[in-house]
């Protein structure tokens, strides 16, 4: 029983990761129509650039808080530069996020090399005790940060005057225009907030998981997978498919062999593309034929 | 016609001039023109996006290498059934992906390469894992072994050629005009009376059989292959060739693949950062010239002209 209950501990702690790319992906693809490739390198930068300020010497707030503002302007930047020349194009989109993905790697490998790198914990390394399940306390700031974060992006979208803007563009970009709406501001927008997301569940990661220049391809194509569990397009679809994707591979991790474990994550991605492309909660048209 | 002619004395050249590292350089260019030809035919003309192209070439290569040490059998034999192999394959996977379209599509063929990949390298007792498979025969033609740069690059230019042509024969055939058709609009094409699926499918696994081709030559020409040259990094390198030449188009896309490729020469001194600028290759092509490299310098020289009469004519 302990042991069904740390597997289930560890696949929340990964799941809430996933969860939070996948959140990612749905900002960028509501308002560009466009599925972001390059999504889960932010959360690679991220926590490289943060391991990176440390060891310039700012404290570890400091750190983490100047990596994921600059990871946030970068998408802003990437979205002015390369995504918005090219318009509504699907397969232009797709390869253009893709030639960002590869660039940011190679950018990250001329300034962190091909190393793997961990972030120093929050909060120190001893394991905490909840009944029998020990976890490591950064598994508490992954789970803790991650909610705080989505509820603070639930307030933001429902409840102010940007969020809804951004709904608003979301649901209807030309309608919304016609409101009075600037949808290009929504756009950088859009990247801003996933980028910064992005950025977020790479630091708060990095202290469990070491992170390289291209640890962002899987974290990329699992937060894809928690978006398509969820239902494309729907943050709160993202967040529970995540969290579902990360408990699975915790339990097959457990109870097969570690090999599985990446497995785990394209088999439930062919299986809900065919059997279910609309996800769980989703109504996503134009999927299938 | 007249430019396959050409090709011909251009190579004859490379060969007369007996310069190894040129005529090396030239043989890696065939290699990855026939899987680039693939997926432009796919990409360019039937309008469906492939990120797991490498897979097909990867399983063209392992194929035949472990065939041909599994049963000593002609290499000629282990070739044509790995290339076999890798067409039915490719039709497989299109008749489970292509009910997919756009980014699922994407992604699902992504994820298929990945594993195929993986699989290389998890799967030891066949695939040899890491350390690959080594030994593997060369190519025999009436008792002469092309092992050499200059013994192969006949074949392999042979095979590219043929496949150039064959594809432009297609895509000029009435089948080709269905594929730009399924590229537009599947819907319209369909009340045609075009089959969507089915000339998707196929158009899969024949892009398939030029890549396994590609692969199966590799593999007999280097006498050992690992997993890393089949890894998501060729797909998106293919993907760059393909859209250097615009997509569709043949010539265009040997063009693409011969930047590509002299590009990676010049860029080698530079290691790994090369990918920085594969990739913002990839997003300048795609912003300023959607339908090729050519094109978009040729535009870029238009506009030029026109700038330069305009600035001598007074007034």
């Amino acid at each position: 029983m302990t042991e069904l209950a740390q597997y289930l501990a560890s696949g929340l702690v990964v799941g809430a990761i996933y969860g939070l790319i996948g959140i990612g992906f749905t900002a960028v693809y509501n308002v560009t129509g466009i599925v972001n490739f390059s999504q889960g390198d932010f959360a690679s930068l991220g926590a490289l650039a943060a391991i990176g300020f440390l060891a310039f010497g700012m404290p570890l707030a400091a750190a983490i808080a100047a990596a994921v503002l600059l990871i946030g302007l970068l998408g802003v930047l990437i979205e002015r530069v390369a995504i918005r020349p090219v318009g509504n194009d699907v397969l232009r989109g797709i390869v253009i996020t893709i030639g960002v993905g590869v660039a940011l790697q190679g950018i990250a490998v001329l300034i962190w090399g091909t190393d793997a790198y961990a972030l120093r914990a929050f909060s120190g390394e001893r394991p905490i005790d909840l009944g029998g399940v020990t976890v490591p306390p950064q598994a508490l700031w992954v789970l803790g940060t991650a909610a705080a974060l989505m509820a603070l992006l639930y307030i933001f979208f429902m409840r102010t005057y940007l969020g809804k803007a951004f709904r608003a563009c979301a649901l209807n970009a030309y309608a919304a225009s016609l409101m009075g709406i600037p949808t290009r501001t929504m756009r950088a927008v859009g990247f801003f907030i996933s980028a910064f997301s992005g950025a977020i569940a790479g630091v708060i990661v990095a202290p469990i998981a070491f992170m390289q220049y291209d640890s962002g391809i899987f974290l990329g194509i699992k937060g894809f997978v928690a978006c398509i569990i969820g239902g494309f397009g729907n943050p709160i679809g993202a967040a529970l498919g995540g969290l579902l994707l990360g408990l699975l591979e915790a339990l097959a991790t457990g109870y097969l062999s570690s090999g599985y474990k990446n497995a785990i994550a394209f088999v439930v991605l062919l299986a809900f593309l065919f059997v279910r492309p609309s996800g769980i909660l989703g109504e996503l048209e134009d999927v299938r034929r | 016609m007249k430019g396959a002619a050409l090709l011909v004395v251009a190579l004859a050249a490379v060969v007369l001039s007996g310069n190894g590292y040129l005529m090396n350089l030239v043989v890696v260019t065939a290699l990855f023109a026939l899987p680039a030809l693939g997926l432009s035919l796919l990409m360019g003309y039937t309008g469906q996006i492939s990120l797991g192209h490498a897979a097909f070439v990867g399983l063209g290569a392992y194929g035949t290498a472990i065939l041909v040490r599994a049963t000593g059998l002609s290499p000629w034999l282990t070739m044509a059934a790995a290339i076999a192999l890798t067409t039915l394959c490719a039709w497989a996977i299109g008749w489970l992906v292509f009910r997919l379209r756009g980014h699922h599509l994407a992604m699902a063929t992504l994820a298929f390469g990945i594993i195929v990949h993986v699989a290389t390298v998890e799967w030891r007792s066949i695939t040899g894992g890491q350390d690959g498979l080594s030994a593997i025969p060369s190519l025999e033609v009436l008792g002469y072994r092309l092992g050499s740069d200059a013994a192969i690059l006949p074949l392999v230019w042979l095979a590219c050629i043929v496949a150039m042509l064959l594809a432009q024969n297609l895509v000029r055939s009435p089948a080709g005009y269905a594929m730009r058709a399924v590229a537009e609009n599947e819907a319209v094409a369909a009340s045609l009376g075009i089959a969507p699926e089915r000339i998707k499918r196929r158009i899969m696994a024949l892009s398939g059989l030029y890549a396994g081709l590609g692969g199966a030559l590799y593999a007999h020409y280097l006498g050992y292959i690992s997993p890393s040259p089949f890894d998501v990094g060729f797909s998106i390198k293919l993907l760059l060739m393909v859209a250097l030449g615009g997509f569709a188009g043949i010539w265009s896309v040997l063009f693409g693949v011969f930047f590509v490729v002299m590009t990676g020469e010049a860029l080698k001194p530079l290691g790994q950062y090369d990918v920085i600028l594969y990739g913002a290759l990839l997003v300048i092509v795609m912003i300023w010239c959607p339908r090729g490299l050519l094109n978009g310098l040729e535009l870029l020289w238009r506009a030029i002209a026109v700038h330069a009469r305009a600035a001598r004519t007074p007034g």
